[in-house]
């Protein structure tokens, strides 16, 4: 049994803490929010020179092969400094959904744009009745010859309206398993038919309704094999929802310092306020809820890292971890007090995140009834 | 980062599993976990395991131990908690054992670790008294010396196991003019000593406490464990080896179980109980709970294993074992309803009463061995370097 990261783990979670201490301060975040694109293209253009885009790829399109354990090192780090722009939708939602179920000459063509930093990709799943399951797939992809046609709308979209690229997940088949009869398309985001609408957001983050009006797909733009688009689906769901929990453990810990650092300065009745034992007991009940989000979160992505059957621990994960961080963002709240409130301290640029990350890609109740199922309830 | 254990690990899991499967009858496990008293089967049970040398796992093996990674020993803890007991000598084991080991004499060493291998002896804590519960510094039982020995003078409360233990593990003041942390020393007492009273105390779930009186007890100075007013800090060790082990989470395992095995084969109206989605949201969160509650305790036990020290690290896992075990009892007593309240041996009780006992036990674990309260003190002034008062 390990607990412990490699050094190169390690390596890369001080560079990257560093470099984002410095690239990416609370200043550029609040900006972002304004900016209609929601990020630095000057910053984008850093972390592909770092290699970030590639980290998970392989070698043979530019990428250094690392593993999924290695990006949830560097997700941390970017939750913590709440790193705004289209990395996590480009690199987990696009890239591992083409390295997934793209073939070669798709791998091919995309991959190496991707990590050069060249494009912005995402994934068009949830919808209206915005659930994270096969049941909630009605946008249709009708077939047209070899080529399909695609008319409906997606929601909360993340990234759309800047995307070159976006996966598509459709129907393509009515089925009594509602399972079979979904296909994963490869979208030109510029394609004719297609209308953006930015929503405004809790976190800021950007989040689009896609319309599809009589979109046209050319048969090559299929990712994988038709009507067996949800399996790819499912485990790429599952690396959403862990890789979304990196980020969450990252803002977690961030806040449990920040929090620890305020009440040894803060003075009231003649004495630091984290002298007092309610204070006290509320920032222990931040690290109790942080600990045991990193761990379980650790050990989904270990786990799927080595391609171990883990349905139910990637669940646990994101049900924890949705919980967890909101009530360390609550108690980061109670505990420094009425200046937290204020709109330019850091702490609701957390508290707001962990909403909005709380429901990305399931949330608790969500993985609970995953959990109840795996239990044979 | 690796989550397995390794291939070694995993048989000595599978060989000591079978065996537990086959010799641990309920009958063994009720006398652990009622605190009853090891009767004859349970005292056998023991030496049968010291006898495979299950007892010793990570001690040197000079003192009757495998010399093996402590890994071999939360094992040990771990299995006996999923099939709902503890070993057989868990305080000797767990906390008696390796504070000698650690800071006694030669002479002490051999005089009682290989008896505890060999799973002959248990010892009973001596740490509480009226006026010291979570401020244990404040105890006042006297140790004067006297030639060769100490004269031993003062009252223990809620002191468990006194009633069938061999071995007292004995905190006194040593040093009444010294600050109150720093004039405690530990003993090890023979139980059947002249001048030991013990009464039974019965707490509400059935399990026997006790109260001990020590009036003139002649103890060797032989038998103080390491320095002369060190005592307090030897506790603190062994306070956070119990923390870890005694109250491992994997003791609820066979409750979570029976419970979703009760959910899954009850019906009511005519369709099973898991299908009730307020019981499968609290029987799930009680999963999930569990798993993260395991990571954090492995987490610790991974820190012993590397030659670390857990410190608020145990505190942390006990806080969550003993919280997330009030949680579960809640939900069990929920899903029960009506019946939930049947005693064992009663007409229509379910699980033999089983999650009846357990809840009426469960007021007791957030207090014992740190209260949850002191406890989120020591996370906050060591885990975040908060300033005490």
């Amino acid at each position: 049994m390990d607990f412990s990261f490699t050094e190169e783990q390690e390596m890369l979670r001080k560079t990257a803490r560093d470099f984002l201490e410095a690239e990416c301060p609370k200043s550029l975040v609040r900006e972002m929010v304004e900016d209609e694109k929601g990020y630095s293209p000057k910053l984008w253009r850093q972390m592909a020179e770092l290699g970030w885009m590639g980290l998970v790829f392989p070698n043979e399109y530019g990428g250094t092969d690392g593993s999924f354990l290695d990006l949830v090192v560097l997700l941390e780090e970017m939750g913590r400094a709440c790193l705004p722009g289209p990395f996590f939708s480009t690199v987990v939602l696009g890239g591992l959904t083409i390295l997934k179920a793209g073939n070669e000459q798709q791998k091919r063509e995309f991959l190496p744009k991707l990590i050069n930093g060249d494009i912005v990709l995402t994934l068009a799943l949830t919808e209206p009745q915005a659930k994270y399951n096969p049941a909630s797939i009605t946008v249709k992809a009708v077939a047209d010859g070899n080529d399909h046609v695609i008319n409906g709308t997606k929601l909360f979209v993340p990234d759309a309206h800047i995307a070159d690229y976006m996966v598509c997940v459709a129907r393509t088949k009515d089925e009594a398993v509602l399972e079979d009869g979904i296909t994963l398309f490869l979208i030109d985001a510029k394609s004719p038919g297609i209308s953006y609408t930015l929503l405004k957001t809790i976190a800021g983050d950007k989040q689009c309704e896609v319309v599809f009006d009589k979109v046209e797909i050319p048969r090559e733009n299929m990712l994988g094999e038709l009507h067996q688009g949800w399996a790819h689906m499912e485990k790429i769901l599952q690396k959403a929802a862990v890789a979304r929990c990196a980020e969450m453990i990252g803002g977690a810990q961030q806040v449990v310092e920040m929090t620890a650092d305020y009440v040894k300065q803060r003075v009231q009745f003649g004495q630091p306020v984290g002298s007092f034992q309610a204070v006290q007991h509320h920032c222990a009940n931040m690290l109790i809820d942080t600990e045991g989000a990193k761990y379980i979160t650790y050990e989904a992505a270990w786990m799927l890292s080595q391609e171990m059957p883990c349905n139910m621990q990637v669940a646990m994960a994101k049900a924890w971890v949705s919980d967890a961080y909101r009530r360390v963002t609550a108690l980061g709240h109670q505990v420094i007090g009425g200046v937290a409130q204020i709109e330019d301290h850091d702490m609701p640029l957390y508290s707001k995140r962990a909403k909005a990350a709380e429901l990305a890609f399931g949330d608790a109740d969500f993985h609970a009834e995953i959990v109840a199922q795996e239990l044979g309830l | 980062m690796d989550f397995r254990f390794s291939k070694e690990e995993e048989e000595f899991r599978k060989e000591l599993g079978e065996f537990l499967d086959k010799g641990l009858t309920e009958e063994i496990a009720r006398q652990n976990w009622e605190d009853k008293g090891l009767g004859p089967e349970g005292r056998e049970f023991a030496r049968k395991l010291g006898a495979k040398g299950w007892l010793g796992l990570g001690w040197p093996k000079e003192y009757g131990g495998q010399g093996g990674s402590p890994m071999y020993e939360f094992i040990l803890v771990t299995e006996l908690a999923r099939r709902g007991a503890h070993v057989p000598n868990d305080i000797a084991r767990l906390m008696g054992g390796p504070t000698i080991l650690r800071h006694g004499s030669e002479e002490l060493k051999k005089e009682f670790l290989p008896r505890i291998a060999r799973g002959e002896i248990e010892f009973a804590l001596g740490y509480t008294e009226p006026q010291a519960g979570s401020d244990l510094a404040a105890l006042e039982i006297r140790a004067v010396e006297d030639g060769d020995d100490y004269i031993m003078n003062g009252q223990k409360m809620f002191n468990t196991e006194c009633h069938y233990a061999d071995y007292h593990w004995l905190a006194a003041r040593t040093d009444p003019d010294a600050p109150r942390h720093r004039g405690i020393s530990l003993f090890v007492v023979d139980m059947n000593s002249p001048g030991i009273t013990i009464r039974p105390l019965w707490t509400m779930s059935g399990e026997r406490t006790n109260e001990v009186f020590y009036d003139n007890v002649r103890v060797p100075k032989r038998r103080m464990v390491g320095e002369k007013n060190r005592g307090f800090y030897y506790i603190i060790t062994a306070l956070n080896f119990e923390r870890l082990t005694v109250y491992t989470i994997e003791r609820l395992h066979p409750i979570l179980n029976s419970l979703i095995q009760y959910a899954k084969e009850t019906q009511y109206n005519g369709r099973p109980l898991a299908e009730n989605p307020i019981i499968r949201r609290k029987l799930a969160q009680m999963a999930i709970d569990f798993e993260v509650g395991r990571m954090i305790e492995y987490r610790a036990y991974w820190m012993i294993c590397q030659g670390l020290t857990p410190d608020y690290e145990s505190g942390i896992a006990k806080v969550f074992s003993t919280e997330l075990q009030q949680r579960l009892m809640n939900v069990g007593m929920q899903i029960l309803g009506h019946y939930g309240q049947l005693q064992e041996g009663s007409k229509w009780a379910p699980l033999k009463g089983r999650i009846e006992r357990e809840y009426r036990a469960s007021f007791l674990t957030t207090l014992a061995a740190g209260s949850s309260e002191i406890i989120r003190n020591i996370i906050a002034t060591r885990g975040l370097e908060l300033p005490r008062v």
